[in-house]
């Protein structure tokens, strides 16, 4: 079975680097999943689940922006944030959600600030929410 | 024996700061190899974006975006320097603040309003010795600086540039090239001179890569991406730099005491063999006065 070399780099570390057979990832519109032969591309991530369909089974990450390169078999993520699923507590990710809501936008700067981390928190309490199942 | 007694008396206390420094340096020696990891995997980020632009380029976009152009007049700037926290890392500090204040005078000449930023206690109190006073300081940077804090201030550099509150960001900083060559410099960090990446290739009909959502988009996100690498190295030299430079002082200072130890141990047993030939001689003169 043909394989992918899938990276994970955040600007502190590399925080995966595994031979996968399957990688679903969040692109910022909406879910992308890349199997081996995929078309070389280069994408702008959002924040969401990373997962990674591996020969021990499916590992789970949260990713935070930045960008995907599919390259021949190698994919390659770069990402400002990225922690396995199971670092995120849905608890504090509720939490985080909610003070993100209650933060002030009146002026566009500040609704887009809002609407960022409004974003991304609603992308851990999901991504928690998926992995307790 | 109060002679001897003192000699030893300092020896002691010598051997202890021989014991601190020797310390310092092991302890230095050990945070140098995490910042130095940490370097190395922020350089595979960086040749990362530069393969992504070298992508851009090769499918035929053009490299345009505010934060590349040079402004044609520049009015207001801003000044980081970037320094220790703490002394005793021989001439980490006085490098940076010499190279600092060339820099401050030069834009000062030319520059209506100069904003300054110091991270760093002793560039905060060696600027304000000089009668320069910082606008916003940072002490929280120690020898790990995380990105987060990194990218915060990043941020706010981005934005204030783009709603033109400065036109140029200069950062003064110790570079690390190599465990034997660290050297204080003063870089324009906006507008970004260079993307990095391989420039000179021929833009080719078949685009190698698809693009989602467009190679436009991705080049905006990719471009202030680039500045927050590059800040965020000028840190991580920074805290590498200091590393070193704290870790060749205390080497010094530990060969030093070392030697310092050996010439009180010498000058203490010829003082106290001095003093026993004294008593010989008084308890030999003593006894021939008596059988006299």
């Amino acid at each position: 079975m043909s394989e992918l070399q899938c990276i994970v780099v955040t600007p502190e570390k590399t925080v995966v680097s595994a031979a996968v057979h399957f990688v679903a990832l969040p692109l910022f519109d909406g879910e992308l999943g890349v199997a081996p032969g995929h078309t070389p591309m280069i994408g702008r991530l959002g924040c969401g689940e990373l997962r990674l369909e591996t020969d021990e089974g499916i590992e789970r990450y949260y990713v935070e922006g930045g960008f995907v390169e599919v390259n021949g078999d190698k994919i390659t993520l770069l990402t400002n944030r990225a922690f396995p699923a199971a670092k995120l507590d849905e608890l504090t990710a509720r939490e985080a959600l909610d003070t993100a809501r209650q933060k002030p936008s009146h002026t566009p700067e500040l609704m887009a600030i809002r609407d960022r981390a409004v974003t991304q928190a609603r992308a851990q309490v999901q991504v928690a929410r998926r992995n307790r199942k | 024996m109060a002679k001897a007694r003192a000699l030893d008396k300092r020896r002691k206390s010598i051997r202890n700061i021989r014991k601190i420094t020797r310390t310092m340096e092991l302890i230095s020696t050990a945070t140098f190899r995490r910042a130095m990891d940490r370097a190395v995997s922020v350089a595979s980020y960086t040749d990362r974006i530069n393969d992504l632009v070298a992508g851009l380029v090769r499918s035929g976009t053009e490299i345009r975006h505010s934060l590349l152009r040079q402004r044609q007049s520049v009015r207001n700037a801003c000044l980081l320097v970037l320094s220790a926290n703490r002394g005793l890392c021989g001439g980490y500090n006085g490098g940076v603040l010499r190279q600092a204040v060339l820099r401050w005078e030069e834009l000062n000449a030319t520059v209506e309003n100069l904003r300054l930023e110091v991270s760093g206690k002793r560039g905060i109190s060696g600027l304000q010795f000089r009668g320069i006073r910082p606008d916003e300081t940072f002490i929280h940077f120690e020898d790990r600086p995380s990105y987060d804090e990194v990218e915060a201030i990043a941020d706010r550099y981005l934005e204030a540039f783009e709603t033109g509150a400065f036109d140029r960001l200069d950062v003064v900083y110790t570079k690390f090239e190599s465990l034997s060559r660290q050297y204080p410099v003063a870089e324009t960090l906006l507008p970004i001179g260079d993307l990095g990446g391989d420039r000179t290739a021929e833009p080719s009909d078949e685009s190698q890569y698809e693009f989602l959502p467009s190679a436009e988009s991705i080049l905006d996100e990719v471009v202030p991406m680039s500045f927050k690498m590059k800040l965020f190295k000028c840190f991580l030299d920074a805290a590498a730099s200091e590393q070193v430079a704290r870790m060749l002082a205390m080497k010094a200072a530990t060969e030093n005491a070392d030697q310092i130890i050996a010439h009180l141990t010498m000058t203490y047993n010829r003082a106290r063999q001095g003093q026993i030939t004294n008593e010989l001689l008084e308890v030999i003169a003593g006894a021939d006065a008596l059988s006299k």
